[in-house]
C-alpha cells in the first residue's frame, strides 16, 4: 500500500493515479480528504465556480421489456396487463409540457420490447423533430441500441446511421451498471449487453460524432475493485475517444426488485463521487445524483466533485419503482446551488451554457411532485402501434 | 476556525472537520443511538404491536387537558415496563393553563422520566423553565430548535451552550430545525454547518443529536462525521416484512459502521442498553 499522502499530493498536483492507488484511496482515505482532493480537481476544471443543470424530461417510452435484469423494479415482461407504450401524441404532449416549463429535451429510454422495430424509433424521432425542430433527443442507451441491433439484424454503426438520420442527438449512458462481465452475470443484466459491447456502442457513437455520458450503478454484487475497474474502463475510452461529456453514479434502489438488498449509504455516495472526479481526469463534468440520494446529499455533491446538478427532470419512473422519489424544480436546483455557493446555470446536454435560471425570467409553475410515464388505470394502447409488424406471441395474439 | 469563519466559510469540507476534531476529542468513535416507541397523547394503544424494542416510549402531541396528558403517561408507562416514559415537548406543555412546575410533578407522578425536547427558539425564559421542571424532579433530556433562518444559527447555538451553563442537566443539543418547509427545507449544506457549529460551540453539552426518523439515514450519517455522536429516534417497531437485515436496527448499525464509528445502543435517559 502507498502512502496515503504521497497519493494526495499527487492528485493536489494534478497528476493522473493508477488503479493501486485509487483502491488505495478508495479503501483508507477520511472523508473530508476525499473532498477536498475531489473539490480540487473540481476547481481545476470550472474554476468560475459555475454548478450548471439541465431542464428536460426522463420520458420512459415503455416498461415492456425482454431483459429482465434482477436490479429492475421498473420492467415488466411481455404481455403483462401493467405493460405500456406511450403513443407519439402521449410524448408530443410531455414535449409541449417540457417546453413550457424552459426545458429543450427529453432522455428517451425504455426497456427492450420486442414489438418496437427499429422503425418506430425512426419514425418518432422524425415526427419530433418535424414537429419541434430545435427540441433534442438524447435518447436510447448502448443496450437499447444492442436490442434493436439484434431484432433489426443490422450493425451498431448501422442502427445508429440510421437512428440519427431520424434525429437521434446523443446517447444517455445508461445500462452500464458495474462494466465487469461476472458482475453482469449476477444482475442477470451481461444478455443484454456485455462489459465490451457496452463500450463498443460508446465507440462507434464517438466515431459518428455524438457526444454521450457514461454511468455506474453501485453497491449491488460488485466488490469495490470492480467499481474501479469500471471506472478505468471508462477512462481507457474517454483516451481514445474523448467522446464522454459526464459521469453520473448512484447507488442501487433495492425496493421491489428480484435482487433486493439495501442501498448503500449516503457516505459512500460521496465517497464513490469522489473517487470518480479523482480517477475520471479526462471527464469534464461529474452529476449529482439527487433523484437517488434525495436534495441534502445531492447538494453535499458539490463539495465532493460534482459540478452539475444533472435534470430537473420533471418526470421520472425507473428509480421511482425501486424507492426512490424526491423531487426538485429548478427553482429548489437553483436555491440548493447558490446555498453551496456556486452560480447556476443552465445548460444543454453538450454542456454548452444556455442562460440563467429560466423561473427568474418568467413565470414557471412550482413543481413538488414527478411526474409519471402514464396515468395509474390508463391501459389505452397507442393508435399507430398496429403499423409496426408484431414479433411476440402475446402481441400477435392480442392483435388478432 | 472561529464560529464566525465556520459560518462564512465556503470550504464545507473545512467547516465538517471543525466540528468532527471537538466530536472525536469528546467521544472518539463512540455512536449513540436509541429506538423510541412514539405514543400519541390523544390516542395511547391498549397494547404493544408485535415486534418492539425500545429503549424510550415517547409521548408526542399537544395534549388537550393535563388530565389528557397525565392519562396517556400511565397508560403508557404500563405498557412501558422498566422502560423510560419520556414526553415531548417542552413547548406543547407551555400550552396548558397550569405552570410548568405543576405539570411536570403530575407527568412525574404518573410514572414519566424526562421531558425530551426544550426548544431554544420558541421557549422564553427557558433557564426558568428548566429549573421549574427540575423542582419536580424531572430532567429535560435536550435543548433543540423548531425554526432556524440563516441570521439566527450562531446566537441560537450560543443560547444552547449558555442554557446549559446557568440550568445544567442537558444531554444533548439537537441544532437541525425540527420545523421544514415544504418548498424551502434546509439544504445540506446549510445542515452540516449547522452541526459543526452546534459541535463547536455548545462544548459544554455532551452530545450533539440528530433525528434519524426526521432526517433520514443519508443526511443523519454525513452528520455523524462532522461534529453529531447521538442518533435519535430510531424506529423501535420492526415491520419485519423486509428481514432482518433491513429491520431500522441493523440500518442504523450499518450507517453508522459505514462511517467508520462503533455504534453503542442508549436508552431514553442515555443509560447503555
Ligand atoms: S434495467 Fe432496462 S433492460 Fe434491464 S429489465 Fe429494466 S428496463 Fe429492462
Amino acid at each position: 500500500m502507498k502512502n496515503i499522502d504521497e497519493i494526495s499530493a499527487r492528485v493536489r498536483e494534478g497528476d493522473r493515479i493508477d488503479r493501486d492507488e485509487a483502491l488505495d484511496l478508495y479503501l483508507h482515505a477520511p472523508t473530508a480528504l476525499l473532498g477536498e482532493l475531489a473539490d480540487r480537481v473540481r476547481a481545476r476544471k470550472h474554476p468560475a465556480r459555475i454548478v450548471s443543470y439541465i431542464i428536460d424530461r426522463n420520458v420512459n417510452y415503455t416498461n415492456v421489456c425482454v431483459a429482465r435484469c434482477n436490479f429492475c423494479a421498473f420492467y415488466r415482461p411481455v404481455g403483462s396487463m401493467e405493460g405500456y407504450v406511450l403513443g407519439f401524441e402521449e410524448i408530443f404532449r410531455k414535449i409541449d409540457e417540457t417546453i413550457e416549463l424552459g426545458g429543450g429535451q427529453l432522455l428517451l429510454q425504455g426497456g427492450h420490447n420486442p414489438d418496437l422495430p427499429l422503425e418506430w424509433y425512426e419514425d418518432l424521432f422524425r415526427a419530433v423533430k418535424a414537429r419541434y425542430p430545435d427540441f433534442r433527443l438524447h435518447a436510447l442507451s448502448p443496450p437499447e441500441v444492442i436490442h434493436i441491433t439484434r431484432m433489426s439484424r443490422l450493425t451498431v454503426p448501422q442502427v445508429i446511421e440510421r437512428l440519427v438520420a431520424a434525429g437521434l442527438d446523443s446517447i444517455p449512458g445508461g445500462g452500464a451498471e458495474i462494466l465487469v462481465d461476472r458482475v453482469r452475470k449476477l444482475l442477470n443484466c451481461h444478455n443484454k449487453a456485455t462489459a465490451d459491447e457496452w463500450l463498443d456502442v460508446m465507440r462507434h457513437a464517438h466515431r459518428a460524432g455524438l457526444r454521450t455520458t457514461a454511468t455506474m450503478m453501485y453497491g449491488h454484487v460488485e466488490s469495490v475493485d470492480e467499481r474501479l475497474e469500471h471506472m478505468f474502463r471508462l477512462r481507457d475510452l474517454q483516451d481514445e475517444m474523448g467522446g464522454f461529456t459526464a459521469f453520473i453514479t448512484w447507488s442501487y434502489q433495492p425496493e421491489h426488485t428480484e435482487l433486493g438488498g439495501f442501498e448503500a449509504t449516503g457516505l459512500e455516495y460521496l465517497h464513490t463521487l469522489a473517487i470518480a472526479r479523482i480517477v475520471l481526469d479526462n471527464f469534464d463534468n461529474l452529476q449529482a445524483s439527487w433523484v437517488t440520494q434525495g436534495g441534502k446529499v445531492g447538494q453535499l455533491s458539490l463539495a465532493f466533485g460534482a459540478n452539475d446538478m444533472g435534470s430537473v427532470m420533471i418526470e421520472e419512473n425507473v428509480v421511482r419503482a425501486a424507492g426512490a422519489s424526491y423531487c426538485m424544480d429548478e427553482a429548489e436546483i437553483v436555491r440548493n446551488i447558490e446555498s453551496a455557493g456556486f452560480t447556476p446555470k443552465r445548460r444543454n446536454m453538450h454542456y454548452e451554457i444556455l442562460g440563467d435560471p429560466v423561473f427568474r425570467e418568467r413565470d414557471v409553475p412550482r413543481m413538488l411532485e414527478l411526474a409519471v410515464a402514464r396515468a395509474e388505470g390508463d391501459d389505452s394502447r397507442p393508435p399507430e402501434i398496429v403499423r409496426y409488424a408484431a414479433r411476440s406471441a402475446q402481441e400477435k395474439k392480442l392483435r388478432s | 476556525m472561529t464560529p464566525q469563519q465556520l459560518i462564512d466559510t465556503p470550504d464545507l469540507i473545512a467547516a465538517g472537520v471543525a466540528g468532527d476534531e471537538v466530536r472525536r476529542r469528546m467521544h472518539g468513535a463512540k455512536t449513540t443511538f436509541n429506538r423510541v416507541f412514539e405514543v400519541p397523547v390523544d390516542a395511547p394503544p391498549a397494547a404493544l404491536p408485535a415486534r418492539v424494542n425500545a429503549g424510550e416510549f415517547r409521548i408526542v402531541g399537544k395534549p388537550s387537558t393535563l388530565d389528557a396528558l397525565t392519562a396517556a403517561v400511565r397508560a403508557t408507562a404500563a405498557l412501558a415496563g422498566e422502560v423510560p416514559v419520556t414526553v415531548f415537548s417542552v413547548f406543547d406543555l407551555l400550552s396548558l393553563p397550569q405552570s410548568i412546575r405543576v405539570v411536570a410533578a403530575a407527568i412525574k407522578e404518573a410514572g414519566a422520566s424526562a421531558l425530551v425536547h426544550l426548544p431554544i427558539d420558541r421557549v422564553e425564559n427557558a433557564e426558568l423553565v428548566a429549573q421549574d421542571v427540575r423542582a419536580a424532579d424531572l430532567i429535560i433530556l435536550s435543548i433543540g430548535v423548531d425554526d432556524l433562518d440563516d441570521n439566527n444559527r450562531l446566537a441560537l447555538c450560543e443560547m444552547a451552550g449558555t442554557l446549559q451553563s446557568r440550568a445544567g442537566g442537558f444531554k444533548a443539543f439537537a441544532p437541525l430545525p425540527r420545523k421544514m418547509s415544504v418548498t424551502k427545507p434546509t439544504t445540506g449544506y446549510d445542515d452540516v454547518r449547522m452541526v459543526a457549529l452546534a459541535r463547536v460551540v455548545a462544548q459544554n453539552i455532551e452530545s450533539i443529536q440528530v433525528d434519524w426518523a426526521l432526517y433520514g439515514p443519508k443526511l443523519a450519517q454525513v452528520a455523524l462525521t462532522v461534529g453529531a455522536n447521538d442518533l435519535d429516534n430510531v424506529a423501535a417497531e420492526d415491520p419485519g416484512v423486509l428481514g432482518t437485515r433491513r429491520s431500522p436496527l441493523e440500518e442504523v448499525k450499518r450507517n453508522i459502521t459505514a462511517a467508520s464509528l462503533e455504534p453503542a445502543e442508549r436508552d431514553g435517559l442515555f443509560n447503555p442498553r
